[in-house]
């Protein structure tokens, strides 16, 4: 066993294939790392710095894939360009969880309704992932996930980097909700994120994401096509709580509620956060 | 076991162990440092005894593999007091009556540490969110929130 720090996004891409098939995984905050069968070599991109930037490049707001929750909430930045990434990382977990947990393994950990996993694909981002040094490749967000709590990240053999978001400009924003039994320290009966573009106080683009509903964060197509030309009224949003509430496809969880329960919260999420991503679209000229 | 020797900064002085880097922090903090003030509640990030501070920042000693810590700076509780003195924090626990069974309290007085290192004049919205990942099944969280806001002005004198 070992465990080992990278201090290069190379060095840990070598370091991974030397140890060959399987038997090496990449971590980041590692704080599902006891949850899970462990191989027997970590590799820990924590440090990689070039993981833990969030820069504007190319027109592209480029978020590492080992930027801490606490950092994303904190970074003006991603509130400025991508605001339901922001409010997500804020809301998820708890301080210690945040201070330690990454965007990155929010996403390869494939846990269905994972807060800034539902942010990201509402804001559909991109995902730059390596398998070698200097060789890359660019998924788009629907393609990371293989299955209830399964990543089509392979962390035994390739490494997440970094988010490409595309930013906010004028009349876009985007927003972020969640519903849980508790304040902190409690997964979301439901959550959902929206973006949105305007064109004459009239809804141009949506984007609609809901969780949980499936192996990944959802998206509503049916009601993101049914709001296409809305103005932003009370009228709208109403009609934006049923048409998610009907399209939605939820299970029941024993534990947690029931299907006709989180069915209903979701619309009403649904509702809420598309109204707040418009405030914030109008509010961005 | 393989084994890997770990070096950090514990409470101020370097130390290098080596250890199952797969264990974790708070395994190697209590069972082989034997510092057992950082307690062990349930293991997976859900209560917050654990809390130490990694580099400053406040974390779940239960979720860290002993092999991150290397090259880190890591406080526990036993760093707070000094000569038989309490810390500031400490002592308002005291004088809040913040502490019933006790369980919780050194992982409470540690994301206190951390909010009044980063925030020394917290609201208490700010003192909230900063012990909200730290439960206290006796239920004091009122008198946890008195002793934090004392703890700030005992710090400010």
């Amino acid at each position: 066993m070992k465990y080992i720090i990278a201090k290069s996004l190379d060095g840990a891409l070598a370091a991974l294939q030397d140890t060959g098939t399987g038997r090496a995984r990449v971590v980041a905050g590692a704080t599902d790392l006891f949850l899970q069968e462990q191989p027997d070599r970590l590799i820990d991109i924590s440090r990689l710095p070039e993981l833990q930037e969030v820069t504007l490049e190319k027109g592209l707001l480029r978020v590492g894939a080992a930027v801490t929750h606490n950092a994303a909430s904190a970074s003006g930045l991603i509130w400025e360009k991508a605001a339901a990434l922001a409010e997500a990382s804020t809301l998820l977990g708890s301080p210690q969880i945040r201070n330690i947990g990454t965007l990155g393994g929010n996403v390869a950990n494939a846990a269905p309704a994972a807060d800034a996993a539902v942010a990201l694909a509402a804001l559909g981002a991109e995902a730059v992932l390596f398998d070698s040094p200097g060789r890359f490749y660019v998924k788009p967000f629907a393609g990371l996930y293989a299955g209830y709590n399964c990543s089509r990240v392979d962390s035994c053999r390739e490494i997440l980097a970094w988010f490409l978001i595309r930013p906010a400009g004028p009349g876009q924003g985007s927003a972020f909700l969640r519903f849980t039994a508790r304040g902190a320290l409690s997964l979301p009966l439901a959550n959902a994120a929206a973006r949105v573009t305007l064109e004459k106080g009239r809804l141009k683009e949506v984007s609609l994401v809901v969780a949980p509903a499936g192996p990944a964060p959802s998206r509503l197509k049916k009601t993101e096509a049914l709001l296409l030309g809305s103005n932003l009224s009370g009228k709208t949003w109403s009609m934006a709580e049923e048409s998610a509430s009907a399209e939605v496809a939820v299970r029941g969880s024993a534990l947690r509620c029931s299907v006709e329960y989180r069915r209903r919260l979701i619309g009403i999420l649904a509702g809420r956060v598309l109204s707040l991503a418009a405030q914030r679209a109008q509010r961005n000229r | 076991m393989d084994k890997q020797v770990v070096s950090f900064n514990l409470n101020g002085e370097a130390v290098r162990v080596r250890c199952d880097p797969f264990s974790s922090l708070l395994s190697l903090l209590r069972d082989r440092l034997g510092l057992l003030g950082t307690k062990a509640g349930c293991g997976r990030g859900e209560c917050g005894a654990c809390t130490v501070l990694l580099d400053g920042l406040a974390v779940n000693a239960c979720l860290v593999p002993a092999g991150k810590a290397e090259g880190l700076n890591v406080e526990t509780i036993e760093n707070l007091s000094r000569g038989g003195s309490l810390h500031p924090i400490q002592e308002a626990f005291v004088e809040k009556g913040a502490v019933q069974c006790g369980f919780c309290t050194p992982g409470m007085v540690m994301s206190a540490h951390a909010l009044l290192k980063s925030d020394p004049a917290p609201g208490r919205e700010e003192i909230r969110k900063a012990i909200s990942g730290n439960l206290c099944r006796c239920s004091g969280y009122v008198q946890i929130e008195e002793a934090i806001a004392a703890a700030a002005d005992k710090l400010k004198d």
